[in-house]
């Protein structure tokens, strides 16, 4: 029932309505999950569904700066770069990417896939794209508090499967081509979480598309 | 006898407090509630919250609930009865702190809880956490990439009334489990405490001799866990715990324990003490109730830089 208020909440938003504050409700009738772990995986499923393809997968597009451009933000600081931090001040800051570049490097045989990628021309990595099926992090999530809210979550582990249910969602629309990638071309969008300016760019992607 | 002496001194601090009218600020009582003190993380966070309750001007009373949710109700009872302004939390049970957590508000009494939190919100004011899933993801892929991806291996549990049992345990599931060639053979609570993990080891490894590893979900079971393998000549096997403490850590210096993951138990007190005195001046914290604190893997390579739960950099 909460996830009901938290999309009509959104859906205020998105009619103009700013600064809205999410707030709890009782449920009101008895074919809401139930509040316990149980209900968990029904809940977690609504908000995925609610929430996916209408509000993070835009949101990430529309703020997603070619990897250049972060850099160069990044430069003067990480807090003034314009991230999104996840639920409070000791929490990683959250960057949407979109951009190109050479795989240059492919790990296909962990089940921890990823791609490393260069965007500069320098023939070095500057981001390690995920593919799966293990995937690190919590970027998808922590890139929207205002849709994520971890208040509104019963406790971290219900979180935590929200987290978990995101990375499975983008990774399971990975779809790549028979064969090595190294020497292509990939597109790719997604988020990247990082502690400190310097820390290695580690992308949980929404779009991953490698040239034939 | 520690806490009726230590609620001794805080009475005389009141007392204290009542008699200089003008100093009246100054002894304002902050409540410090933790399980016991033999786990070093919690004297750490004791410790932590204590100086900067003692820096921004307040007394404070420093109590023990020993993870017994009664206890803790009557050490609320305490705390309330003494007028404290605030009362920082690590508490003793997600579900059964929540009345004593509201017992508190209902007195005017605001609460900042640190490390565990409880199944409701809208009671205490803040509920700072380490991001227990964050961590035991970590801790998990450098259990994983020791192992090399495969073998035997067994789990100790935390104390099941402890949310942080089941969140690390799902971390660390979340990551191994999609590792076929990692195969669980043992699971079993030793309820964080060291004495209980050695006995539970020893009976998990004669069941289970074939183990290559041992993922723990706090230090002070893995500290026991590598106590009951190194007596039985087990040495090779790798243990991995959580928390970050200096025991984990000189175990590591020495080769015996591989990793564990710190939290930031130091720090995460200081800034409750910081939110509890915010809301006290202003009537908030300028953040929303539930915060997450990321952890850090420490291993052979970070180990020397940590320090009674915090990384020099």
């Amino acid at each position: 029932m909460k996830r009901m208020t938290l999309t009509a909440a959104c859906l205020a938003a998105a009619f103009g309505i700013a600064g809205c504050k999410i707030v709890k409700t009782a449920p009101a009738d008895d074919k809401s999950p139930s509040a316990d772990a149980s209900g968990d995986d029904a809940r977690i499923a609504t908000i995925l569904s609610d929430t996916y393809d209408a509000k993070l997968l835009p949101e990430i597009a529309a703020k997603a700066l070619p990897p250049i451009d972060l850099k160069a933000k990044l430069a003067a600081g990480l807090d003034t770069a314009g991230g999104q931090r996840g639920a409070g001040d000791g929490a990683a800051w959250n960057f949407a990417v979109a951009g190109q570049g050479k795989v240059v490097a492919a790990n296909l045989t962990s089940r921890a896939r990823t791609l490393d990628v260069d965007v500069d021309g320098d023939a070095k990595s500057d981001l390690t794209v995920q593919l799966g099926p293990v995937v690190k992090g919590s970027a998808l999530r922590d890139f929207a508090p205002a849709l994520y809210d971890f208040t509104s979550f019963r406790d971290q582990i219900e979180f935590a499967k929200l987290g978990r249910a995101l990375n499975d969602r983008a990774a399971g629309a990975i779809k790549l081509a028979e064969g090595d990638p190294t020497g292509k071309m990939v597109t790719f969008m997604g988020v990247i979480a990082l502690r400190k300016a310097t820390d290695a760019w580690l992308l949980t992607p929404t779009v991953v598309e490698v040239a034939p | 006898m520690n806490f009726k002496r230590r609620l001794l001194l805080s009475t005389f601090a009141l007392a204290m407090a009542g008699a200089l009218p003008s100093l009246a600020n100054a002894a304002d009582t902050i409540a410090i509630i933790t399980p016991s003190h033999d786990n070093p993380f919690f004297k750490a966070e004791a410790d932590g919250a204590a100086a900067k309750a003692k820096e921004l001007g307040y007394e404070t009373m420093v109590l023990v609930h020993d993870d017994d949710a009664n206890k803790q109700s009557e050490l609320f009872d305490s705390a309330i009865a003494a007028g404290v302004k605030a009362i920082i939390l690590d508490n003793a049970g997600a579900d059964a702190s929540v009345a004593a957590v509201q017992k508190a508000k209902d007195a005017g009494i605001p609460s900042f809880l640190i490390d565990r939190e409880i199944t409701a919100s809208g009671v205490a004011v803040s509920q700072i956490v380490s991001n227990n899933y964050q961590g035991a993801q970590l801790g998990a892929e450098e259990f994983v990439k020791l192992m090399g991806e495969k073998g035997d291996f067994a789990e100790l549990l935390g104390k099941e009334s402890d949310t942080n049992a089941g969140i690390r345990s799902k971390g660390y599931h979340d990551v191994i489990d999609q590792y076929p060639d990692m195969k669980m053979l043992a699971q079993q609570t030793a309820n964080w405490s060291q004495t209980e993990a050695y006995t539970v080891m020893e009976s998990m490894l004669q069941a289970n001799p074939s183990i290559k590893g041992v993922i723990s979900g706090n230090d002070t079971m893995a500290m026991g866990a590598y106590a009951a393998l190194e007596a039985a000549g087990r040495t090779d096997v790798i243990v991995v715990g959580f928390d970050g403490s200096n025991d984990v850590r000189d175990s590591i210096a020495k080769g015996g324990i591989k990793a564990t993951v710190l939290q930031p138990a130091f720090a995460q007190a200081q800034l409750a003490v910081t939110q509890a005195d915010a809301f006290l001046k202003t009537g908030k914290t300028g953040v929303e109730e539930k915060q997450l604190m990321d952890c850090v893997l420490v291993n052979g390579d970070n180990a020397a830089k940590l320090e009674t739960f915090a990384l020099k950099d």
